[in-house]
């Protein structure tokens, strides 16, 4: 049914809007179009009420749009038919930790979502085991999630959406909850997954989370207001700025030094990338004082 | 005063004493089998050697379970002034409706006390106790999961008659899955209220009224927290697929042995015994 070289998730001139108390509707989202293309780790930034966490929902057919299209692998999220297929093909973690895990025991909530799909119990088995695995909580299989970190139970309801072998993940915000250590983590596993060729979208309000994308789509108002790098988007700092949105520590540092040593490079926006060209600077001074 | 904050600790449902007894490595199935069964006998057997007989089985649970009789013992305390309430009525009143046959011990304006009703209270009390003894073994030795698996797969044969099993089942495991969620997130407001000078269960027991009045400013919030919690659990079970209607396979699997048939026929066969006692 699909393309290998079609892109993965196509929005088309989607608008979308909540029917109010009184009949109105306010509008979220504006005439957005976009692709995710297979393989590629796209982040959605924008600050609350832009409509980034709406777009999310979008992506599997938990909300349909009012106008364009939303088609993931060539199928259309209109059609009640297809909507197990979508969301077999793009899994989807939440916000709360706590309100996404639906069994008592970790292994039995992994397997949640195989027993929905009619996955066969031996196949399940292995299955579950392997997607615990994969996020490192495979020694945990046993436990009551209630006894687990923030950090820890997202990362089983990735192993849940895991286990059902997605093409691609959406986190839609998965990491606000969680202290900078869970963030850590789930960080980690999103990396190995992208590496393994995991699609992934993720909708945060964290700039250090957008560093890791290929792509970043920034939302203002229920409109795609910039798209590119990263490290083209944070380049325009007072753009990010009117859109009170900060940027990273060191791409604010990486362009301050800039400023006064335009020898040393503006454009970098992690700290390893920081530390390197400070190194690489320090090992010219040497060079020109030592020759 | 801060235990009194502590509700998870103070939890019993659920309250899973994991020491790997025989009991505890029973089929579910079975073993919640056994207790149906068992529990049936005790409700309909009512003379006093077959209650002695099944509180002295019911004691012995304990040992074979590895699991302290004091955990039984607790859980009888709470039941006490209800054992006595119930059978100081049962007393003054039985004696005239149900007890009327037997001896006559005693005789006066509407109470009368016979030999029949004077065994219904014994006997009653003794139920009372054999009962608790049994469920505590039977929830501490088991987890609640395999509980509800168990009870999923006894309730199977009520699919043929259109019973959602499978639903029903997912309903008692959310609860479940829940329960220390909401004691946290009380917990957290009581505390949050209580800092602002609310004053929670320092009333005397009996104005229950103004005790119930003190519990609303958390019973609200509660209310609105659950719903909304519900409504994200909604999103992310439609994320993974769930359809009510749908055929869905499950990830558990039991296999009875040859020991779990055993502990069926076993309960079986002590109902039996505790029917043909005489007296």
């Amino acid at each position: 049914m699909s393309d290998e070289r079609e892109p993965l998730i196509r929005v088309e001139h989607v608008s979308f809007g909540y029917t109010m108390n009184d009949k109105r509707t306010l509008p979220v989202l504006r005439d957005i179009s976009f692709e995710v293309r297979r393989g590629e780790y796209l982040a959605i930034i924008g600050h609350n009420g832009s409509g980034k966490s709406t777009l999310a929902k979008h992506l599997n057919g938990l909300l349909v749009p009012q106008q364009g299209n939303v088609w993931v692998a060539g199928m259309n999220t209109k059609d009640k038919g297809l909507r197990k297929e979508i969301r077999k093909c793009v899994g989807m973690v939440f916000q709360h930790p706590d309100n996404q895990i639906v069994a008592t025991i970790v292994e039995d909530d992994v397997a949640f979502g195989l027993e929905n799909i009619g996955v066969p119990a031996d196949e399940m088995r292995q299955r579950v085991d392997e997607a615990l695995q994969m996020v490192g909580m495979f020694a945990f299989r046993h436990r009551p999630p209630h006894h687990l970190s923030g950090g820890q139970k997202q990362r089983i309801a990735i192993s849940g959406i895991l286990a059902m072998r997605p093409a691609c993940i959406v986190l839609d915000e998965a990491t606000s909850m969680l202290d900078s250590y869970g963030r850590q983590d789930i960080l980690r596993v999103m990396r190995a997954l992208h590496q393994q060729g995991m699609t992934i979208v993720t909708v945060t309000h964290h700039m250090s989370e957008v560093v890791e994308a290929d792509r970043v789509i920034v939302m203002e108002a229920g409109r795609i207001v910039m798209e590119g790098t990263p490290r083209d988007v944070f380049q325009q700092q007072e753009r990010l700025h009117e859109l009170q949105l900060d940027i990273p520590d060191a791409s604010r540092i990486s362009q301050a030094v800039h400023r006064v040593v335009p020898a040393f490079s503006g454009t970098l926006i992690r700290t390893d990338e920081v530390v390197e060209e400070v190194e690489n600077m320090h090992l010219r001074t040497l060079e020109v004082h030592g020759g | 005063m801060a235990s009194s904050f502590e509700l998870t600790r103070n939890i019993t449902v659920g309250q899973y004493l994991p020491t790997g007894s025989i009991i505890h490595r029973l089929d579910p199935r079975c073993k919640l089998a056994a207790f149906v069964i068992l529990i049936l006998g005790i409700a309909f057997c009512g003379t006093y050697g077959s209650n002695v007989l099944a509180l002295i089985l019911c004691t012995a649970l304990f040992p074979l379970a590895r699991i302290p009789i004091r955990y039984g013992l607790s859980g009888v305390k709470p039941a006490i002034p209800f054992i006595l309430i119930l059978a100081i009525l049962q007393l003054l009143f039985y004696g005239k409706g149900f007890g009327t046959g037997g001896q006559t011990y005693f005789h006066y304006g509407f109470v009368t006390i016979t030999s029949d009703s004077l065994r219904l209270v014994v006997v009653s009390a003794m139920r009372f106790v054999e009962v608790i003894f049994l469920s505590s073994v039977l929830t501490l030795s088991t987890s609640t999961t395999e509980l509800t698996h168990g009870m999923e797969h006894l309730l199977m044969p009520l699919r043929k008659v259109g019973f959602p099993v499978h639903a029903f089942a997912l309903i008692i495991t959310i609860a479940v899955r829940f329960v220390p969620t909401f004691a946290l997130e009380m917990e957290k407001m009581m505390k949050a209220q209580a800092s602002r000078g609310a004053e929670f269960g320092t009333g005397s027991w009996w104005r229950i009224v103004q005790r119930t009045k003190d519990m609303f400013p958390i019973i609200i919030p509660l209310f609105n927290v659950a719903l909304k919690r519900a409504e994200d659990l909604i999103l992310a079970m439609e994320a993974r697929c769930y359809t009510p209607t749908d055929e869905r396979t499950t990830y558990k699997r039991y296999h009875a042995s040859a020991k779990d048939v055993f502990a069926v026929v076993t309960s079986l066969v002590i109902v039996a015994v505790l029917f043909a006692i005489p007296v």
